[in-house]
């Protein structure tokens, strides 16, 4: 499948620190997972892919339109829902108004088309029942649903969500998991997360990050391909292991070289990312 | 079992070439709306429609000059103008307090269209003031005694001050990111306006402030006012376009309009402000129009019913009115006083504008009697006072000086046929009493009333109108006497004499 957004070389820097180190990759329509520790430089990349920070370095085009220029940045704009990692609201306007109000800074100029595509994003994201209740007096999950639904609002064709279940009870996310499913249907999702069980579920590519470069790039099969003869169980933790932690069952599960002998265990998609960070310090604990 | 089938919504995308000024128009209505509805703003309508209503029920006695009217308008604006200023401001900083800032720059509009549409959002709210202002307006033209002609620059000072202070919000919003900073402005500017100029003092400085409040001495003619309304008009106008264009410059939008609009506004501002401030002077032709308004002022003279009425030509309207009180009066009078012919003529200290506190001096002429610009109310009795000391004395110098027995014909005469006389008395008294010595206002120089005279006439007002009436035209001569005493004047009425002699009766 041809790429819609592609990115090459980029690179940012926030003073001395690297966020962004030479990154390269190409999205196709679908939803592709973007895992990483804490300052991988997720969120930078994303807010780059946003338009809302132009980097240092390199350069990227999204369905088609380089944001390096005023005109290209206003196109991709255009095209793009972007829902940040810690979105913020305004408290006393009713989910209608909020998800309005971005929709008209998306140019939806037409009062009519305009309030019907609000109505649809809200029902959407299973929140037309109260649309007319002020954001103060809805529940968190609500309001990151007022969120997805401000980000979907205009049918971006690049949507680029950045930890959006974060915070969100089982239910919750297995509702959003409904939703970004459904947005990946004809989109490019980018969907930055921390759950490895997201991306096993949405995703049919995902990107690992650490220290700002792209680690791996592949399906999440493939990922966890990279596991495969790389975990094994044993009564005590292996030191050996890169990673190990005590199951349920209270026998221990260990990610890195096994010993000869060693019993090895079918592998998940968390072991291949926890090996694609392998040698960044990263450490999973019991 | 019926089928039913719902039509599936179609995605709606962003358009691809708007040009944005649509999606700029339409967050104006959105904007708008939320301004018409927030609690300040609607708190302060309610004030003002409740200030309107209750003002034109009682205001001019019914009889408005609508060249104040219209600068009556202008104040409570502002009342609404600080509400607007203070929900703009925090609707500018609302994505900066609400960390929505950095999400909503991913989005097409650029904050400077967004500050453009703050600036146009504040618009309807101008509108429904220049409703209320044209609505307390038509009230007051629409009451029968109406005189006069508002003018149109006066009017629209209201709606201009809350675009300006709405403007003033959106820039604010701007240059301090802080939400107190509007209410602080607030309060500055209502400190400024309670203590930084007094009332009727009025120069080319007076007239930066948005509007200019003088302490109207008399109602003038309108082309006597010598304000320089149109050219203040245009200097707020000026103002508000500027701050609004500076706003939108501050927000970043840096295109070639905006900093045309900015150096157009700039000019259209100091252009208003440098005339109006040589319009703020009277010119030697205003000056000397004021001056004769007083002594040679060009009226319109007509007959009714013998007596002459000479009014300035916006006052025409009254002269009916004024007639039916002369023909009251007179009606009463005795001798050659029941048919002698007035001449009524409209007088007025101008010399000084608006600002002038001056008394008209008392005509020296026989048979000559002044009215003002201003009707209804206390003006009837004191006008009524005015022709009975006429017809008592003779001319209105001579009225002024009477100091005998002929004050309590006069007052009678003056009141007497009033719906309520005894009101009356207390209105036309300095004092607003109906015992003991008192100054008696009049068009011109008061004249006075000794405890006794005030005793007379009280009980002579007691008494049925025909009885006296009938008293009064028999005696006449001798009520009308230079000298008569106050105490013979009661004898000739029917009621009993004042227990001692007055202090003014030589």
């Amino acid at each position: 499948m041809p790429p819609t957004v592609s990115a090459s070389g980029l690179s940012l820097h926030y003073g001395r620190t690297r966020a962004l180190d030479d990154v390269s990759l190409r999205l196709a329509p679908g939803v592709t997972g973007l895992l990483g520790p804490n300052g991988a430089g997720k969120t930078t990349l994303l807010r780059v892919l946003a338009t809302a920070v132009p980097p240092d370095r390199g350069a990227f085009t999204a369905l088609g339109h380089d944001p390096g220029t005023p005109q290209g940045r206003q196109e991709v704009r255009r095209r793009l829902g972007y829902l940040p990692q810690t979105p913020g609201f305004h408290p006393d306007f009713t989910a209608f108004e909020f998800v309005d109000y971005v929709a008209i800074l998306k140019e939806l100029a037409d009062r009519g088309d305009r309030h019907r595509e609000v109505r649809r994003v809200l029902e959407e994201v299973g929140l037309g029942d109260v649309r007319g209740r002020r954001i103060r007096k809805l529940s968190g999950g609500m309001r990151q649903r007022v969120a997805l639904a401000a980000a979907l609002v205009g049918d971006p064709g690049f949507l680029v969500l950045d930890e959006p279940t974060v915070g969100l009870d089982p239910e919750q996310r297995m509702r959003f998991r409904e939703l970004i499913a459904g947005a990946g249907e004809g989109r490019t999702v980018l969907l930055s997360t921390h759950q490895t069980e997201d991306v096993a579920m949405l995703c049919h590519r995902v990107i690992v990050m650490a220290e700002g470069a792209v680690r791996f790039d592949g399906t999440p099969a493939e990922l966890t391909a990279r596991a495969t003869g790389r975990v094994w169980s044993s009564t005590e933790r292996d030191p050996g292991a890169k990673a190990g932690w005590r199951t349920g069952t209270g026998s221990f599960r260990n990610v890195g070289d096994p010993p000869a002998g060693a019993d090895l265990v079918d592998p998940t998609l968390e072991d291949g990312y926890l090996l694609a960070l392998d040698g960044i310090g990263t450490e999973v604990t019991a | 079992m019926s089928a039913v089938l719902e039509e599936t919504p179609v995605p709606v995308s962003a358009p691809v070439r708007d040009g944005g000024t649509r999606a700029v128009l339409a967050l104006a209505r959105f904007e708008a709306r939320r301004l018409l509805t927030s609690v300040p703003v609607v708190l302060a309508f309610a004030v003002y429609v409740a200030w309107i209503v209750w003002h034109t029920q009682n205001s001019w006695d019914g009889y408005p000059a609508l060249q104040d009217v219209d600068r009556e308008t202008q104040t409570m604006p502002t009342l609404v103008g600080l509400a607007v200023l203070v929900y703009a401001n925090s609707a500018v900083l609302r994505s900066g307090r609400r960390g929505t800032e950095s999400h909503f720059a991913t989005l097409v509009m650029p904050p400077w269209r967004r500050t453009v549409a703050h600036v146009l959002s504040l618009v309807p709210a101008a509108l429904l003031i220049a409703v209320c202002v044209a609505g307390q307006f038509a009230r007051e033209a629409f009451k029968p005694g109406a005189v006069g002609h508002g003018s149109p620059a006066e009017l629209a000072v209201g709606p201009l001050c809350v675009l300006l202070f709405g403007a003033a919000g959106v820039l604010l919003g701007r240059v301090v990111r802080s939400a107190l900073a509007a209410p602080l402005l607030v309060v500055l500017l209502l400190f400024t306006a309670a203590f930084s100029a007094a009332p009727g003092v009025t120069d080319a400085t007076s007239w930066l402030a948005p509007f200019v409040v003088e302490q109207s001495g008399p109602t003038l003619p309108s082309d006597l006012l010598g304000r320089p309304a149109a050219w203040h008009a245009l200097y707020l106008a000026g103002v508000v376009l500027c701050v609004a264009f500076a706003a939108v410059l501050l927000a970043g939008g840096r295109t070639m309009t905006v900093r045309a609009g900015v150096v157009l506004s700039l000019a259209l501002a100091v252009t208003g402000g440098v005339l109006q401030a040589g319009g703020a002077e009277a010119s030697p032709e205003l000056t000397a129009a004021r001056e004769r308004a007083l002594v040679r002022p060009e009226l319109t003279c007509v007959q009714r019913d013998g007596s002459t009425y000479c009014a300035f030509p916006e006052w025409e309207p009254r002269i009916d009115t004024w007639a039916r009180t002369v023909d009251e009066v007179r009606s009463l009078a005795g001798g050659s006083a029941h048919e002698r012919p007035l001449v009524v003529r409209q007088r007025v200290d101008a010399t000084f504008g608006l600002a002038g506190d001056a008394a008209v001096p008392p005509s020296t002429e026989a048979d000559r009697v002044t009215v003002g610009t201003v009707w209804g109310g206390n003006r009837v009795p004191e006008f009524s006072s005015a022709v009975a000391a006429v017809l008592v004395a003779g001319s209105e110098e001579a009225g002024g000086e009477l100091c005998d027995g002929r004050m309590v014909t006069l007052m009678w005469l003056s009141l007497s046929w009033q719906d309520d006389p005894m009101n009356a008395l207390s209105r036309v008294r300095l004092d607003d009493s109906v015992a003991g010595s008192a100054t008696v206002l009049s068009p011109t120089n008061p004249m006075t009333m000794t405890e006794g005279q005030t005793d007379v006439v009280r009980h002579l007002l007691e008494k049925p109108l025909p009885g006296t009436g009938d008293r009064v035209k028999a005696h006449w001569a001798e009520l009308t006497e230079p000298g008569v005493t106050t105490a013979r004047a009661a004898e000739l009425l029917g009621v009993a004499a004042p227990e001692k002699a007055d202090s003014c009766e030589r």
